[in-house]
Protein backbone atom coordinates (compact mmCIF):
# COMPACT_ATOMS: atom_id res chain seq x y z
CA UNK A 1 0.00 0.00 0.00
CA UNK A 2 2.81 1.82 1.39
CA UNK A 3 4.69 1.39 -2.71
CA UNK A 4 1.30 2.20 -4.18
CA UNK A 5 1.40 5.76 -2.14
CA UNK A 6 4.65 6.77 -3.02
CA UNK A 7 4.86 5.63 -6.72
CA UNK A 8 1.49 6.04 -8.19
CA UNK A 9 -0.58 9.47 -8.31
CA UNK A 10 -4.37 8.94 -6.67
CA UNK A 11 -5.99 7.77 -10.42
CA UNK A 12 -4.08 4.38 -9.41
CA UNK A 13 -5.27 4.21 -6.26
CA UNK A 14 -8.29 4.40 -7.69
CA UNK A 15 -7.88 1.87 -9.98
CA UNK A 16 -6.57 -0.92 -7.11
CA UNK A 17 -9.66 0.23 -5.48
CA UNK A 18 -11.67 -0.51 -7.93
CA UNK A 19 -10.04 -3.71 -9.40
CA UNK A 20 -9.60 -4.99 -5.68
CA UNK A 21 -13.22 -5.13 -5.43
CA UNK A 22 -14.16 -6.20 -8.40
CA UNK A 23 -11.48 -8.86 -7.88
CA UNK A 24 -12.99 -9.11 -4.00
CA UNK A 25 -16.83 -9.90 -5.56
CA UNK A 26 -15.49 -11.90 -8.21
CA UNK A 27 -13.83 -14.44 -5.10
CA UNK A 28 -16.72 -14.07 -2.72
CA UNK A 29 -19.60 -14.71 -5.51
CA UNK A 30 -17.47 -17.42 -7.32
CA UNK A 31 -17.08 -19.06 -3.59
CA UNK A 32 -20.55 -18.81 -3.26
CA UNK A 33 -21.20 -20.74 -6.40
CA UNK A 34 -18.73 -23.04 -5.22
CA UNK A 35 -20.08 -23.78 -2.39
CA UNK A 36 -23.60 -24.37 -3.72
CA UNK A 37 -23.05 -26.87 -6.92
CA UNK A 38 -21.18 -28.25 -4.60
CA UNK A 39 -22.88 -29.31 -1.84
CA UNK A 40 -25.81 -30.24 -4.54
CA UNK A 41 -23.35 -32.40 -6.33
CA UNK A 42 -22.69 -34.24 -3.06
CA UNK A 43 -25.96 -34.45 -2.05
CA UNK A 44 -27.27 -35.74 -5.75
CA UNK A 45 -24.15 -38.20 -5.19
CA UNK A 46 -25.55 -39.34 -1.40
CA UNK A 47 -29.36 -39.49 -2.93
CA UNK A 48 -27.36 -42.21 -5.34
CA UNK A 49 -25.96 -44.45 -2.97
CA UNK A 50 -29.28 -44.21 -1.11
CA UNK A 51 -30.98 -45.47 -4.17
CA UNK A 52 -28.79 -47.92 -4.89
CA UNK A 53 -28.95 -49.20 -0.85
CA UNK A 54 -32.62 -49.14 -1.25
CA UNK A 55 -32.34 -51.18 -5.16
CA UNK A 56 -30.73 -53.85 -3.07
CA UNK A 57 -32.61 -54.10 -0.01
CA UNK A 58 -35.51 -54.68 -1.96
CA UNK A 59 -33.59 -57.31 -4.01
CA UNK A 60 -32.85 -58.99 -0.46
CA UNK A 61 -36.93 -58.29 0.38
CA UNK A 62 -38.02 -60.11 -2.50
CA UNK A 63 -35.19 -62.61 -2.31
CA UNK A 64 -35.97 -63.25 1.67
CA UNK A 65 -40.05 -63.34 0.46
CA UNK A 66 -39.16 -65.89 -2.25
CA UNK A 67 -37.92 -68.09 -0.14
CA UNK A 68 -40.19 -67.79 2.84
CA UNK A 69 -42.64 -69.01 -0.08
CA UNK A 70 -40.54 -72.17 -1.07
CA UNK A 71 -40.10 -73.07 2.60
CA UNK A 72 -43.97 -72.85 2.99
CA UNK A 73 -44.22 -74.81 -0.27
CA UNK A 74 -42.24 -77.10 0.95
CA UNK A 75 -44.15 -77.91 4.05
CA UNK A 76 -47.19 -78.09 2.42
CA UNK A 77 -46.10 -80.46 -0.10
CA UNK A 78 -44.69 -82.11 2.91
CA UNK A 79 -47.75 -82.63 4.27
CA UNK A 80 -49.97 -83.20 1.60
CA UNK A 81 -47.90 -85.83 -0.52
CA UNK A 82 -46.74 -87.57 3.05
CA UNK A 83 -48.89 -86.91 5.80
CA UNK A 84 -52.02 -86.67 3.96
CA UNK A 85 -51.75 -90.03 2.67
CA UNK A 86 -50.28 -91.67 5.45
CA UNK A 87 -53.03 -90.17 8.05
CA UNK A 88 -55.74 -91.29 4.75
CA UNK A 89 -54.56 -94.77 4.87
CA UNK A 90 -54.76 -94.85 8.43
CA UNK A 91 -58.44 -93.92 8.57
CA UNK A 92 -59.11 -96.47 5.75
CA UNK A 93 -58.05 -98.81 8.43
CA UNK A 94 -60.17 -97.80 10.98
CA UNK A 95 -63.20 -97.01 9.06
CA UNK A 96 -66.40 -98.68 9.80
CA UNK A 97 -66.39 -101.35 8.12
CA UNK A 98 -63.62 -102.53 10.67
CA UNK A 99 -66.50 -103.64 13.07
CA UNK A 100 -67.77 -106.26 10.39
CA UNK A 101 -64.15 -107.73 10.34
CA UNK A 102 -62.80 -110.82 12.50
CA UNK A 103 -60.94 -110.26 15.34
CA UNK A 104 -57.66 -111.02 13.98
CA UNK A 105 -58.44 -109.17 11.02
CA UNK A 106 -59.46 -106.28 12.93
CA UNK A 107 -56.31 -106.21 15.04
CA UNK A 108 -53.86 -106.47 12.39
CA UNK A 109 -55.95 -103.32 10.59
CA UNK A 110 -55.43 -101.48 13.98
CA UNK A 111 -51.85 -102.42 14.32
CA UNK A 112 -51.44 -101.15 10.74
CA UNK A 113 -53.24 -98.12 11.42
CA UNK A 114 -50.63 -97.66 14.56
CA UNK A 115 -48.11 -98.00 12.33
CA UNK A 116 -48.91 -95.51 10.05
CA UNK A 117 -49.79 -93.07 12.46
CA UNK A 118 -46.01 -93.67 14.01
CA UNK A 119 -44.83 -92.88 10.96
CA UNK A 120 -46.81 -89.70 10.47
CA UNK A 121 -45.55 -88.63 13.58
CA UNK A 122 -41.84 -88.98 12.48
CA UNK A 123 -42.92 -87.62 9.73
CA UNK A 124 -44.17 -84.16 11.56
CA UNK A 125 -41.14 -84.24 14.06
CA UNK A 126 -39.14 -84.24 11.51
CA UNK A 127 -40.96 -81.40 9.40
CA UNK A 128 -40.90 -79.16 12.97
CA UNK A 129 -37.33 -80.12 13.46
CA UNK A 130 -36.20 -78.58 9.97
CA UNK A 131 -38.06 -75.63 11.08
CA UNK A 132 -36.39 -75.76 14.34
CA UNK A 133 -34.01 -78.03 15.25
CA UNK A 134 -34.51 -78.76 18.84
CA UNK A 135 -30.58 -78.83 19.68
CA UNK A 136 -30.44 -75.76 18.69
CA UNK A 137 -33.58 -74.53 21.33
CA UNK A 138 -31.76 -76.68 24.17
CA UNK A 139 -28.19 -76.90 23.82
CA UNK A 140 -27.28 -74.16 21.31
CA UNK A 141 -25.09 -73.26 18.33
CA UNK A 142 -22.17 -75.50 19.00
CA UNK A 143 -24.15 -78.62 19.76
CA UNK A 144 -26.53 -78.04 16.88
CA UNK A 145 -23.88 -77.45 14.22
CA UNK A 146 -22.07 -80.53 15.58
CA UNK A 147 -24.95 -82.37 15.13
CA UNK A 148 -25.87 -80.88 11.96
CA UNK A 149 -22.32 -81.96 10.97
CA UNK A 150 -22.61 -85.12 12.02
CA UNK A 151 -25.59 -85.50 10.44
CA UNK A 152 -23.54 -85.17 7.03
CA UNK A 153 -20.31 -86.89 7.46
CA UNK A 154 -22.75 -90.09 8.66
CA UNK A 155 -23.99 -89.81 5.55
CA UNK A 156 -20.75 -90.94 3.90
CA UNK A 157 -20.44 -88.58 1.13
CA UNK A 158 -18.67 -85.79 3.14
CA UNK A 159 -16.21 -85.51 5.96
CA UNK A 160 -17.43 -82.68 8.24
CA UNK A 161 -16.18 -81.35 11.15
CA UNK A 162 -16.38 -78.37 13.12
CA UNK A 163 -15.09 -76.97 16.21
CA UNK A 164 -16.17 -73.74 18.86
CA UNK A 165 -12.77 -72.20 19.90
CA UNK A 166 -14.38 -69.86 22.39
CA UNK A 167 -18.12 -70.26 22.84
CA UNK A 168 -18.75 -70.51 26.68
CA UNK A 169 -21.28 -67.76 26.41
CA UNK A 170 -24.55 -68.44 24.51
CA UNK A 171 -25.99 -65.64 21.95
CA UNK A 172 -29.45 -64.82 22.00
CA UNK A 173 -32.11 -67.73 20.73
CA UNK A 174 -32.72 -65.62 17.95
CA UNK A 175 -29.56 -64.44 16.90
CA UNK A 176 -28.23 -68.27 16.98
CA UNK A 177 -31.07 -69.91 15.15
CA UNK A 178 -30.12 -66.43 12.19
CA UNK A 179 -26.13 -67.89 12.28
CA UNK A 180 -27.19 -71.98 12.25
CA UNK A 181 -29.32 -70.64 8.94
CA UNK A 182 -26.60 -68.94 7.76
CA UNK A 183 -24.48 -71.96 8.14
CA UNK A 184 -27.00 -74.28 6.96
CA UNK A 185 -27.41 -72.16 3.83
CA UNK A 186 -23.62 -72.12 3.24
CA UNK A 187 -23.19 -76.12 4.22
CA UNK A 188 -26.59 -76.81 1.41
CA UNK A 189 -24.29 -74.23 -1.12
CA UNK A 190 -21.44 -76.54 -0.68
CA UNK A 191 -23.07 -79.75 -0.66
CA UNK A 192 -24.72 -79.12 -3.71
CA UNK A 193 -22.22 -77.09 -5.97
CA UNK A 194 -18.84 -77.73 -4.93
CA UNK A 195 -18.20 -81.09 -5.19
CA UNK A 196 -15.97 -80.88 -2.09
CA UNK A 197 -14.38 -83.70 -0.04
CA UNK A 198 -14.64 -81.93 2.90
CA UNK A 199 -15.92 -78.97 5.22
CA UNK A 200 -14.42 -77.79 8.03
CA UNK A 201 -15.57 -75.28 10.38
CA UNK A 202 -14.12 -72.80 13.64
CA UNK A 203 -15.33 -70.49 15.65
CA UNK A 204 -13.20 -67.67 17.11
CA UNK A 205 -13.85 -64.42 19.02
CA UNK A 206 -11.35 -61.21 18.67
CA UNK A 207 -12.19 -58.25 20.76
CA UNK A 208 -15.84 -57.35 20.08
CA UNK A 209 -15.96 -59.48 17.09
CA UNK A 210 -17.45 -63.06 16.25
CA UNK A 211 -16.19 -65.39 13.84
CA UNK A 212 -16.90 -68.20 11.98
CA UNK A 213 -15.23 -69.54 9.06
CA UNK A 214 -15.62 -72.22 6.61
CA UNK A 215 -13.22 -74.46 4.33
CA UNK A 216 -13.79 -76.27 2.15
CA UNK A 217 -11.70 -78.40 -0.71
CA UNK A 218 -14.45 -77.78 -3.52
CA UNK A 219 -15.54 -75.36 -6.09
CA UNK A 220 -16.51 -72.00 -4.50
CA UNK A 221 -17.18 -68.58 -5.22
CA UNK A 222 -14.97 -65.43 -4.53
CA UNK A 223 -16.30 -61.93 -2.98
CA UNK A 224 -16.51 -60.38 -6.44
CA UNK A 225 -18.94 -63.57 -7.47
CA UNK A 226 -20.94 -63.16 -4.22
CA UNK A 227 -21.44 -59.68 -5.09
CA UNK A 228 -22.41 -60.22 -8.96
CA UNK A 229 -24.83 -62.67 -7.66
CA UNK A 230 -26.52 -60.42 -4.89
CA UNK A 231 -26.89 -57.97 -7.31
CA UNK A 232 -28.33 -60.42 -10.02
CA UNK A 233 -31.81 -61.55 -9.79
CA UNK A 234 -30.07 -65.42 -9.31
CA UNK A 235 -28.14 -66.60 -6.09
CA UNK A 236 -31.36 -66.17 -3.86
CA UNK A 237 -29.89 -68.30 -1.27
CA UNK A 238 -26.86 -66.09 -0.90
CA UNK A 239 -29.54 -62.93 -0.74
CA UNK A 240 -31.38 -64.65 2.07
CA UNK A 241 -27.47 -65.05 3.86
CA UNK A 242 -26.69 -61.47 3.09
CA UNK A 243 -30.63 -60.31 4.63
CA UNK A 244 -30.14 -62.15 7.56
CA UNK A 245 -26.87 -61.01 8.50
CA UNK A 246 -27.85 -57.55 7.89
CA UNK A 247 -30.38 -58.14 10.95
CA UNK A 248 -26.97 -59.02 13.49
CA UNK A 249 -25.19 -56.23 11.40
CA UNK A 250 -22.38 -59.19 10.36
CA UNK A 251 -20.55 -59.35 7.16
CA UNK A 252 -19.67 -62.53 4.72
CA UNK A 253 -16.66 -62.99 3.44
CA UNK A 254 -15.74 -65.06 0.00
CA UNK A 255 -12.13 -65.97 -1.01
CA UNK A 256 -9.70 -68.82 -1.86
CA UNK A 257 -6.85 -69.57 0.39
CA UNK A 258 -3.45 -68.38 0.08
CA UNK A 259 -2.78 -71.84 -0.96
CA UNK A 260 -5.30 -71.43 -3.74
CA UNK A 261 -6.39 -75.45 -3.03
CA UNK A 262 -9.46 -74.02 -0.30
CA UNK A 263 -11.92 -71.76 -0.51
CA UNK A 264 -12.92 -70.04 2.62
CA UNK A 265 -16.07 -68.34 3.76
CA UNK A 266 -15.84 -66.16 7.17
CA UNK A 267 -18.39 -64.94 9.14
CA UNK A 268 -17.70 -61.54 11.34
CA UNK A 269 -20.98 -60.75 13.63
CA UNK A 270 -20.17 -57.73 16.23
CA UNK A 271 -21.54 -59.00 20.10
CA UNK A 272 -24.44 -58.56 21.15
CA UNK A 273 -23.59 -55.38 23.49
CA UNK A 274 -22.21 -53.55 20.33
CA UNK A 275 -24.78 -54.92 18.36
CA UNK A 276 -27.80 -53.20 20.64
CA UNK A 277 -25.88 -50.23 20.62
CA UNK A 278 -25.73 -50.22 16.74
CA UNK A 279 -29.03 -50.64 16.71
CA UNK A 280 -29.71 -47.64 18.75
CA UNK A 281 -27.91 -45.18 16.70
CA UNK B 1 -30.18 9.19 -3.09
CA UNK B 2 -28.40 6.18 -2.68
CA UNK B 3 -27.60 7.06 0.92
CA UNK B 4 -30.86 7.79 1.98
CA UNK B 5 -31.93 4.33 -0.10
CA UNK B 6 -29.15 2.46 2.18
CA UNK B 7 -30.43 4.53 5.24
CA UNK B 8 -34.00 3.11 4.99
CA UNK B 9 -32.95 -0.35 3.98
CA UNK B 10 -31.52 -0.55 7.74
CA UNK B 11 -35.23 -0.32 9.04
CA UNK B 12 -36.29 -3.52 6.72
CA UNK B 13 -34.28 -6.52 8.46
CA UNK B 14 -35.62 -5.20 11.68
CA UNK B 15 -39.70 -4.52 10.50
CA UNK B 16 -39.12 -8.47 9.31
CA UNK B 17 -37.36 -9.52 12.16
CA UNK B 18 -40.17 -8.40 14.56
CA UNK B 19 -42.93 -9.86 11.79
CA UNK B 20 -41.43 -13.40 11.77
CA UNK B 21 -40.30 -13.15 15.43
CA UNK B 22 -41.28 -17.18 15.89
CA UNK B 23 -39.59 -18.43 12.68
CA UNK B 24 -36.77 -16.73 14.02
CA UNK B 25 -36.93 -17.54 17.61
CA UNK B 26 -33.88 -20.36 19.16
CA UNK B 27 -31.28 -19.87 15.66
CA UNK B 28 -29.64 -17.22 17.78
CA UNK B 29 -30.49 -14.61 15.29
CA UNK B 30 -30.95 -12.01 18.03
CA UNK B 31 -27.22 -11.08 18.00
CA UNK B 32 -27.58 -10.33 13.85
CA UNK B 33 -30.92 -8.11 15.00
CA UNK B 34 -29.09 -5.67 17.72
CA UNK B 35 -26.38 -5.19 15.10
CA UNK B 36 -29.20 -4.51 12.58
CA UNK B 37 -30.84 -1.88 15.77
CA UNK B 38 -27.62 -0.53 15.97
CA UNK B 39 -26.97 0.12 12.99
CA UNK B 40 -29.43 3.09 12.10
CA UNK B 41 -29.50 4.48 15.46
CA UNK B 42 -25.50 4.71 14.69
CA UNK B 43 -26.36 6.89 11.31
CA UNK B 44 -28.90 9.27 13.58
CA UNK B 45 -26.33 9.89 16.17
CA UNK B 46 -23.43 10.56 14.15
CA UNK B 47 -26.30 12.91 12.57
CA UNK B 48 -27.05 14.86 15.78
CA UNK B 49 -23.37 14.66 17.36
CA UNK B 50 -21.16 14.74 13.47
CA UNK B 51 -18.20 13.29 15.85
CA UNK B 52 -16.42 10.57 13.97
CA UNK B 53 -16.02 8.58 17.28
CA UNK B 54 -19.77 7.54 16.77
CA UNK B 55 -18.43 5.04 13.45
CA UNK B 56 -15.39 4.41 15.71
CA UNK B 57 -17.70 3.23 18.66
CA UNK B 58 -20.20 1.36 15.77
CA UNK B 59 -16.90 -0.34 13.99
CA UNK B 60 -15.88 -1.99 18.08
CA UNK B 61 -19.28 -3.08 18.59
CA UNK B 62 -20.18 -4.15 14.74
CA UNK B 63 -17.40 -6.57 14.95
CA UNK B 64 -18.05 -7.72 18.43
CA UNK B 65 -21.69 -8.71 17.73
CA UNK B 66 -20.31 -10.36 14.24
CA UNK B 67 -17.71 -12.25 16.50
CA UNK B 68 -20.22 -13.40 18.77
CA UNK B 69 -22.72 -14.74 16.03
CA UNK B 70 -19.35 -16.38 14.99
CA UNK B 71 -19.22 -18.23 18.31
CA UNK B 72 -22.50 -19.30 18.35
CA UNK B 73 -22.65 -20.48 15.11
CA UNK B 74 -19.47 -22.68 15.42
CA UNK B 75 -20.19 -25.95 16.54
CA UNK B 76 -16.72 -27.26 16.43
CA UNK B 77 -14.95 -26.58 19.80
CA UNK B 78 -11.37 -25.81 18.88
CA UNK B 79 -12.87 -23.16 15.86
CA UNK B 80 -14.80 -21.21 18.35
CA UNK B 81 -11.09 -20.10 20.10
CA UNK B 82 -10.66 -18.12 16.27
CA UNK B 83 -13.42 -15.34 16.80
CA UNK B 84 -12.35 -14.44 20.47
CA UNK B 85 -8.57 -14.63 19.40
CA UNK B 86 -9.64 -12.23 16.43
CA UNK B 87 -11.85 -10.13 18.79
CA UNK B 88 -9.13 -9.48 21.00
CA UNK B 89 -6.69 -8.79 18.32
CA UNK B 90 -8.99 -6.09 16.75
CA UNK B 91 -9.60 -4.61 20.38
CA UNK B 92 -6.30 -4.21 20.86
CA UNK B 93 -5.74 -2.17 17.43
CA UNK B 94 -9.07 -0.69 17.31
CA UNK B 95 -8.59 1.02 21.08
CA UNK B 96 -5.12 2.16 20.55
CA UNK B 97 -6.10 4.11 16.97
CA UNK B 98 -9.24 5.05 18.52
CA UNK B 99 -9.87 9.50 17.77
CA UNK B 100 -12.85 11.18 17.06
CA UNK B 101 -10.85 13.08 14.26
CA UNK B 102 -11.21 10.99 11.14
CA UNK B 103 -12.14 7.83 9.90
CA UNK B 104 -10.39 4.84 11.27
CA UNK B 105 -8.99 3.05 8.40
CA UNK B 106 -7.30 0.65 9.51
CA UNK B 107 -9.37 -0.42 12.23
CA UNK B 108 -12.28 -0.54 9.72
CA UNK B 109 -9.93 -2.89 7.31
CA UNK B 110 -8.59 -5.24 9.90
CA UNK B 111 -12.77 -5.73 10.65
CA UNK B 112 -13.26 -6.47 7.18
CA UNK B 113 -9.86 -8.76 6.81
CA UNK B 114 -10.80 -10.67 10.17
CA UNK B 115 -14.49 -11.22 9.29
CA UNK B 116 -13.78 -13.04 5.39
CA UNK B 117 -11.95 -15.52 7.43
CA UNK B 118 -15.13 -16.13 10.01
CA UNK B 119 -17.28 -16.05 7.16
CA UNK B 120 -15.24 -18.73 4.67
CA UNK B 121 -15.42 -20.69 8.33
CA UNK B 122 -18.42 -20.70 9.05
CA UNK B 123 -19.83 -21.44 5.58
CA UNK B 124 -17.25 -24.37 5.58
CA UNK B 125 -19.01 -26.01 8.97
CA UNK B 126 -22.20 -25.25 7.04
CA UNK B 127 -21.04 -27.45 3.98
CA UNK B 128 -19.65 -30.10 6.41
CA UNK B 129 -22.84 -30.14 8.69
CA UNK B 130 -24.72 -33.33 7.91
CA UNK B 131 -28.03 -32.19 9.68
CA UNK B 132 -28.36 -29.78 6.70
CA UNK B 133 -29.75 -30.22 3.82
CA UNK B 134 -29.27 -27.89 1.24
CA UNK B 135 -27.44 -24.44 2.79
CA UNK B 136 -29.56 -22.36 0.73
CA UNK B 137 -32.42 -23.57 2.95
CA UNK B 138 -30.55 -21.97 5.93
CA UNK B 139 -31.10 -19.05 7.41
CA UNK B 140 -27.54 -18.46 9.06
CA UNK B 141 -26.31 -19.07 5.42
CA UNK B 142 -27.87 -15.97 4.03
CA UNK B 143 -26.61 -14.07 6.87
CA UNK B 144 -22.99 -15.28 6.41
CA UNK B 145 -23.66 -14.58 2.52
CA UNK B 146 -24.35 -10.97 3.56
CA UNK B 147 -21.18 -10.29 5.73
CA UNK B 148 -19.08 -11.93 2.93
CA UNK B 149 -20.22 -9.93 0.40
CA UNK B 150 -20.44 -6.71 2.57
CA UNK B 151 -17.00 -7.15 3.59
CA UNK B 152 -15.31 -8.24 0.51
CA UNK B 153 -16.65 -5.37 -1.48
CA UNK B 154 -15.45 -2.92 1.08
CA UNK B 155 -12.32 -4.04 2.06
CA UNK B 156 -10.66 -2.05 -0.25
CA UNK B 157 -12.50 0.85 0.12
CA UNK B 158 -11.59 0.84 3.72
CA UNK B 159 -7.56 0.17 3.52
CA UNK B 160 -7.51 2.86 0.53
CA UNK B 161 -10.01 5.88 2.19
CA UNK B 162 -7.32 7.74 3.96
CA UNK B 163 -5.46 7.80 0.79
CA UNK B 164 -8.40 8.90 -1.47
CA UNK B 165 -9.49 12.83 -2.18
CA UNK B 166 -12.64 14.56 -0.62
CA UNK B 167 -13.91 13.95 -3.63
CA UNK B 168 -12.82 10.36 -4.48
CA UNK B 169 -14.03 9.38 -1.11
CA UNK B 170 -17.68 10.56 -1.56
CA UNK B 171 -17.39 8.68 -5.13
CA UNK B 172 -16.24 5.47 -3.46
CA UNK B 173 -18.87 5.69 -0.71
CA UNK B 174 -21.81 4.21 -2.70
CA UNK B 175 -19.79 1.50 -3.08
CA UNK B 176 -20.21 0.69 0.72
CA UNK B 177 -24.08 2.65 0.75
CA UNK B 178 -24.97 0.20 -2.41
CA UNK B 179 -23.16 -3.55 -0.87
CA UNK B 180 -25.14 -1.84 2.94
CA UNK B 181 -28.27 -2.20 0.84
CA UNK B 182 -27.48 -6.45 -0.77
CA UNK B 183 -26.86 -6.64 2.96
CA UNK B 184 -29.65 -5.35 3.83
CA UNK B 185 -31.63 -7.41 1.90
CA UNK B 186 -29.97 -10.77 2.32
CA UNK B 187 -30.80 -10.17 5.85
CA UNK B 188 -34.32 -10.26 5.41
CA UNK B 189 -34.50 -13.32 2.94
CA UNK B 190 -32.55 -15.03 5.69
CA UNK B 191 -35.48 -13.62 8.55
CA UNK B 192 -38.29 -14.08 6.28
CA UNK B 193 -37.36 -17.82 4.86
CA UNK B 194 -38.91 -20.50 7.15
CA UNK B 195 -36.80 -22.59 9.22
CA UNK B 196 -34.14 -25.09 8.28
CA UNK B 197 -35.02 -28.22 6.81
CA UNK B 198 -33.01 -30.95 8.07
CA UNK B 199 -31.20 -33.42 5.93
CA UNK B 200 -33.35 -36.58 8.05
CA UNK B 201 -36.55 -35.00 5.88
CA UNK B 202 -36.13 -36.98 2.94
CA UNK B 203 -38.69 -37.19 1.37
CA UNK B 204 -39.13 -33.71 0.76
CA UNK B 205 -35.65 -33.75 -1.30
CA UNK B 206 -37.64 -33.99 -4.82
CA UNK B 207 -39.64 -31.17 -3.99
CA UNK B 208 -36.74 -29.07 -2.67
CA UNK B 209 -34.20 -29.78 -5.46
CA UNK B 210 -35.95 -29.07 -9.16
CA UNK B 211 -33.03 -30.92 -10.64
CA UNK B 212 -33.45 -34.37 -8.58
Amino acid sequence: MIILEVTNPASSVSLVLFFGTIGMLALTIGLIVFIIFHQRKVIRYQLKLQRMEQDQQKLLLNASIRLQEEERQRIAADLHDDAGPLLATARLYLNENLVNLDKSTQLQSIYNAKQIIDDTIQLIRNISHSLMPPTLKNFGLESAVNDLFQKISGSGSMNASSRFHDYKERLQAENELIIFRVIQELVNNILKHSNASFIHLTQNTSGNKFFIRLHHDGRGITQNDFNKLNKSNVGLGLKNIQSRLKVLHGKIFFEKDMSQTYYKVTIELVKEEDNKLAEQE
Amino acid sequence: MLPEIAFYSEILPIIFYLIFLKRNRGEGLWVIFIYCVLSPLTELLYFLMKSQAVFACFNIVQFTLFSIFCYFSLKEKKLKYIPVIGALIFYAVALSKFNDTGFDSLSQSLASVLSLPYCILLLYEQVKDPSIMFVYNNKKFWLIIAFFLYFSATLFLYIYYSTLSLEQRSNYWSINNFFEIVKNILFCVAFIMKKNVQRSDLTDIDMLDPDI
